[in-house]
């Protein structure tokens, strides 16, 4: 007997005063009369959802920003993602979070550490809160797994803000413990099924932009999770043949799957194609985060020409090929002849 | 002694002092202040001097902070250098390129160099500060009129013609025309530019105009021959100073080192700080916390180390790090290199986050 099930067999003990039956199946009945029916993830898919037409994008005054420090949108009842102010962190990552029958997953985290900088824990254990309300669900006896797509500041460095926090599970932050937490044993190219209790998500190895990375893809809403190895930005490619490998991945997986959404976890780039520097706080007119399978296709497509180090502009991404320590898009405004 | 009398007591300008007091706390008598109890007339200040006005950069510049919208430093950092010379710094967290503005007073009026990135008067007051300066200058002088002329380091520089909107239609007020043409005809170069000086007159200080494109086309520095400091803006800056035009910016370095053999100015102020306080280390474009900065004020001595390192990137597309400044010739103004400066300790600075 765990302390949840104790807890709760000593209430229903006070409250439902039955003779004649054994003690432990008074705590059964009791746990059963509070679950209530599971969600079902499996039918009428995609689940539909959607993304807002504008997501908090910073200020140009960055003390002046008004805005929340994460941008929270429920993409439907079951999904919310959230989004980092850039006025708090230029890199503004996004995180889904994905809810289950029996856990949560949290994707990514926001570029914080400290909760009094901003309390990303709050706000995670806020938005289960509301989900468990509105499902009838007691937030304590759902289990929240702490997960990144790679092994970056800006993805996991708020991963303390849940070292304590109860029926809580997050990756390590070494390349053998995240491989380790999904149970991978042949990193990338195996691909694993997590149950969040109803709601499978299908993780496999994604390296090209770091080592350490993953794809995730949530059978529910049916979107595809890429991650910094795709996003609508500048895609820094470290390692281009482990990337191209990776992209091949996800052509094979969208080949074979239904996929909605791809979405990665920055914009850096305008509705206009613009590139929004390395660093800027303020993207007014910035692109949305979605992208469409074809999209992915026409990168893949484009990256097959690829054959040099540079940067390349796929019409949605800038594939920025072995050029992160040596140059950028961006130039001199005022250099004149 | 009361807690509310403590933070009166002290009468004179302070660096980063609350503008909206007065020279005196109410009900003051008998002190110190420079205002005279009975003037008779305005004060005529001597900016004759044997070497350079004694000046001080005393306080540690605002840095911007971790977490951008907390921070609640001032919008304009306000350092007096001495009784007619101060420099306002924007807070890095309105702006990152946390530029510096001089203003410089005289005689017969004041000199305000640059004018900041920011042109919304609620995120960065900086017509609201000069106006409470110069009226507790004035005040001091028995000065009602301090007409107040504005100039630019560069017309064309954004991080530094933002603020001269704030300016528009405020009464005794002269403002430098941005447009390059207009700007030459008004300091009357013409035909002279680059190759002649201009100058400003405050009234017993004269502000010498030096041409110096090369960073911008329309480039100029100021000389201040009371506290003898040369203002270079975007031109020669302890950060990262992109050169516009390689042929210019030599030319310019050049006139600068003959300036300078001349006049033997005491210190350089730029624009903007972006090394850190270990050589050849930098802040990152659009950085919002910048607690290791290096010191604004430069030797007159980097000009040739200047010059010496700008002919070695002329011609070239390339970036160049030396420990107070680096040169970005023809790259990205994110450009990074592998090669670090030969017999330049190579440390790494603390890491705030």
């Amino acid at each position: 007997m765990d302390r949840r099930t104790f807890l709760s067999y000593n209430a229903a003990v006070a409250a439902i005063p039955v003779v004649g039956s054994a003690l432990t199946t008074f705590g059964e009945t009791a746990t059963a009369a509070t679950r209530p029916e599971p969600i079902d993830f499996t039918s009428n898919l995609p689940a539909s959802g959607g993304f807002p037409d504008r997501w908090i994008c910073g200020s140009p005054s960055c003390m002046d920003n008004t805005d929340p420090p994460v941008h929270v949108h429920w993409y439907n009842a079951h999904t919310a993602i959230l989004r980092q102010n850039k006025a708090y962190s230029f890199e503004a990552p996004f995180a889904p979070l994905y809810f289950g029958n029996d856990r949560v997953l949290l994707l990514d985290e926001g570029f914080t550490q400290l909760r009094n900088d901003w309390d990303l824990r709050g706000i995670v254990d806020e938005c289960i809160e509301d989900w468990c309300a509105r499902n009838g669900r007691d937030p304590d006896r759902l289990e929240l797994l702490v997960a990144f797509s790679h092994l970056h500041a800006d993805h996991y460095a708020a991963v303390n803000q849940f070292a304590d926090r109860p029926n809580t599970r997050y990756m390590g932050l070494t390349h053998e413990e995240m491989v380790g937490f999904w149970g991978m044993t042949n990193f990338p190219e195996e691909r694993v099924t997590l149950d969040l209790g109803g709601r499978d998500i299908l993780i496999w190895g994604s390296p090209g932009h770091v080592v350490s990375e993953f794809a995730y893809y949530d059978s529910y809403t049916q979107i595809l999770y890429t991650g910094d190895m795709f996003y609508r930005g500048r895609c820094y490619i470290t390692y281009w043949e482990p990337w191209y490998d990776s992209m091949k991945r996800l052509i094979d997986f969208v080949d074979t799957h239904p996929v909605t959404h791809v979405m990665g976890c920055h914009v850096e780039i305008s509705k206009d194609d613009e590139d929004y520097p390395y660093g800027l706080t303020y993207q007014p007119n910035e692109a949305p985060v979605q992208m469409t399978v074809q999209q992915l296709r026409e990168a893949f497509a484009y990256a097959q020409t690829i054959t040099e180090p540079g940067i390349y502009f796929t019409g949605t991404v800038f594939l920025c090929n072995q050029t992160r320590s040596t140059t950028t898009i961006d130039t001199n405004p005022y250099r004149y002849a | 002694m009361s807690q509310a009398s403590t933070q009166n007591i002290n009468p004179t300008f302070a660096g980063n002092g609350d503008l909206d007091l007065g020279y005196n706390p109410v009900g003051a008598r008998n002190t110190d202040s420079a205002v005279p109890l009975h003037p008779k007339e305005s004060v005529k200040h001597d900016y004759n001097t044997a070497g350079p006005a004694a000046g001080k950069l005393a306080f540690r510049w605002t840095y911007g902070s971790n977490v951008a919208a907390k921070n609640r430093d001032p919008r304009v950092q306000v350092v007096q250098y001495n009784e007619d010379t101060f420099v306002l710094r924007q807070n890095v967290c309105v702006h990152w390129e946390a530029p510096f503005t001089y203003l410089l007073f005289g005689n017969k009026g004041a000199l305000l160099i640059d004018s900041g990135a920011t042109a919304n008067a609620q995120h960065y007051p900086l017509r609201d500060t000069v106006d409470k300066i110069i009226a507790r200058w004035g005040q001091a002088r028995e000065r009602s009129k301090v007409p107040l002329t504005v100039a630019l380091t560069s017309g064309e520089d954004v991080a530094q013609n933002q603020g001269l909107v704030q300016f528009a239609g405020r009464p005794d007020t002269t403002i430098v025309p941005t447009p390059f043409d207009v700007m030459k005809q008004y300091y009357g170069f013409r035909k002279s530019w680059p190759s002649r000086r201009s100058a400003i007159d405050l009234g017993d200080r004269v502000i010498e105009v030096i041409p110096t494109p090369g960073t911008h086309k329309d480039g100029v520095t100021f000389y201040d021959p009371y506290c003898q400091i040369l203002f270079t803006g975007d031109f020669l800056y302890p950060g990262k100073i992109n050169i516009s035009n390689d042929r210019d910016y030599i030319v310019s370095l050049k006139t600068l080192k003959a300036f300078a053999t001349d006049r033997s100015p005491k210190w350089i102020l730029g624009g903007h700080v972006e090394m850190m306080f270990v050589p050849g280390k930098y802040y990152p474009r659009f950085a919002n916390h910048k607690p290791y900065e290096r010191i604004l004020q430069m030797e007159p001595a980097l000009i040739d180390e200047a010059l010496q390192y700008a002919r070695e990137v002329q011609g070239k597309d390339m970036m160049l790090i030396r420990p107070d400044f680096a040169l970005f010739n023809g790259v990205s103004p994110d450009q990074r290199t592998q090669v670090w400066p030969e017999g330049v300790p190579k440390i790494n600075p603390p890491h705030p986050f």
